[in-house]
């Protein structure tokens, strides 16, 4: 573990230019550039915004607030465990030549991500701002919910990206799962919809407690559920560790799967 | 008194075995899996047996053997790209390798810019690379291009970045497979002028090559390995004698 956060230290220059690559590669060569990751969102909830009020009448005050604080984490959410599926496959060529220690890899794409995160969040603060909402001092936890989030992630990452490169499978599995995963998540209705038999599947799933707690703090307004999470700090913090656990075992061969 | 068995260690080799998997058109899908279960034994190739060996600080060592002997092999162990199924292999201070052109380089980002990315793969930070920019351009006499995209090079002008962007790193050992080759007679003369002056330096150098005379005139041992073991061990002169008289 002391041997990640040195290799991280020792390749940081390696950390930088690979997210820089993966923010700028990804729309390379597109007119609008990364302003790609704020349309995508945005018309996203555009659309989302206009089907479930008006089409599946759902009776939420304010829904395109509710929707949005929920919804732009959860397109991080997907499109990092996306692309970390592929953080490993994707660089086979680099892998078979040249050592450099493989984590990077899964980090950086989850690092990009991220970022590309924050920089949507500036639209959504401006939303809450402009949309009648504001915005209170709890919003000032909010990187602290973020950081949480970037721990899991990380750790579903280095599961997934390693496990990849012998399951090739695995990578059309995630969309799937992804899918699934949306609507396993309070995201486009309310915690209350769901029957109460039910709910107990739900809290399982470590993104419904992300969610809420941003929508605690950006749509009710509130503290969120602390006890939540810190079960879900150290549900992350374990992930993280393990995965990490499991990516170094599984990396000994890379070279030769490509 | 110090003499050249008192040197540190650079790198060691204890009992290290290497197998590959030889697989027969591979079957990949369930299907196929399903369909031809009984095919899909594999044949084990045993590419290194036992090796042992210690490379110490300071030393030029070429491994030489016909294609396909495992020392290419050997040499991705050493660079920890690949890990032995049995046995260790320990490395001692800062590592590169120049194992394939241009490893790690995008093809549309300039020269300058797969410098710095190039440079990062092998752990330096910007700021090392900025002190080295300038030293790396200059050795790799490409001034003129180094703002074109690399998909535009020759080649030659892929090897010169390549090799002065691994031979300005300042690492402790040097890893290098049969590339120079592709460098014209004034490129190679000159990396192996900066070459010799690693070696005065102190720094360790390993070479895979099928250039003999590279061998006799520039380094100090000589490793013969064929069908995966060490069939002989010292004086370049001696081995490269006895290799030749094998493969007549």
């Amino acid at each position: 573990m002391v041997q990640l956060f040195k290799n991280l230290y020792d390749y940081r220059e390696l950390l930088k230019t690979n997210v820089k690559k993966e923010i700028r590669g990804k729309y390379k060569g597109a007119w609008l550039g990364v302003f790609w990751s704020l349309l995508n969102p945005i018309l996203l909830l555009v659309v989302y915004s206009i089907i479930f009020p008006y089409i599946l009448r759902i009776q939420i005050p304010n829904y395109t607030m509710y929707l949005c604080v929920a919804l732009l984490p959860w397109t991080c959410f997907t499109s990092t465990i996306q692309q970390g599926t592929y953080a490993v496959v994707v660089n086979g060529n680099i892998i078979k030549k040249v050592y450099f220690p493989r984590e990077i890899l899964p980090i950086s794409v989850v690092t990009s991500g991220v970022v590309n995160f924050l920089i949507t969040s500036l639209v959504m603060f401006g939303f809450l701002i402009f949309g009648g909402l504001g915005l209170t001092p709890y919003a000032l936890l909010f990187p602290i919910i973020l950081l949480l989030q970037f721990i899991i992630m990380i750790g579903i990452t280095f599961i997934l990206s390693a496990v990849t490169v012998y399951v090739r499978d695995l990578e059309h599995l995630v969309g799937l799962g992804l899918m699934v995963l949306f609507y396993g998540t309070p995201i486009v209705y309310t915690m209350d919809s769901i029957p109460a038999k039910l709910a107990w599947i739900l809290n399982l799933n470590p993104m419904t407690h992300i969610i809420t707690a941003y929508r605690d703090i950006l749509y009710y307004q509130q503290m969120p559920n602390w006890i939540n999470l810190g079960i879900l700090a150290l549900v992350g913090v374990a992930l993280f560790i393990v995965g990490y656990y499991i990516f170094k075992r599984l990396e000994r061969n890379f070279a030769e799967e490509f | 008194m110090k003499d050249k068995h008192d040197k540190t260690i650079a790198i060691t080799v204890r009992r290290v075995n290497k197998d590959f998997k030889l697989f027969y058109d591979k079957a990949n899908t369930l299907k196929e899996k399903l369909l031809f279960w009984n095919r899909s034994k594999n044949d084990i190739l045993h590419i290194l047996k036992d090796i042992n060996l210690d490379i110490y600080k300071g030393e030029t060592v070429a491994l030489i053997g016909v294609n396909g002997s495992g020392k290419s092999t050997l040499l991705k162990l050493m660079t920890k790209i690949i890990y032995p199924n049995s046995g260790y292999l320990k490395t001692y201070g800062k590592l590169t390798s120049l194992l394939e052109l241009g490893a790690g380089f995008h093809p549309d980002f300039s020269g300058r810019e797969n410098i710095y990315f190039n440079a990062s793969i092998f752990g330096l930070t910007k700021g090392d690379i900025d002190k080295r920019i300038d030293k790396i351009i200059e050795f790799s006499e490409l001034e003129e291009f180094i703002d074109n995209p690399v998909r535009t090079y020759s080649s030659g002008m892929y090897l010169r970045l390549a090799f002065s962007v691994a031979i300005n790193v300042d690492a402790d050992i040097l890893l290098i497979d049969e590339i120079l080759a592709v460098g014209d007679q004034h490129f190679q003369e000159k990396c192996y002028k900066r070459l010799e002056e690693l070696k005065k330096d102190g720094k360790t150098i390993v070479i895979v090559t099928h250039a003999l005379d590279v061998v006799k005139s520039f380094c100090n041992r000589a490793i013969w390995i064929s069908e995966g073991v060490v069939k002989m061990d010292g004086d370049p002169k001696k081995v490269v004698g006895a290799y030749l008289n094998d493969c007549r």
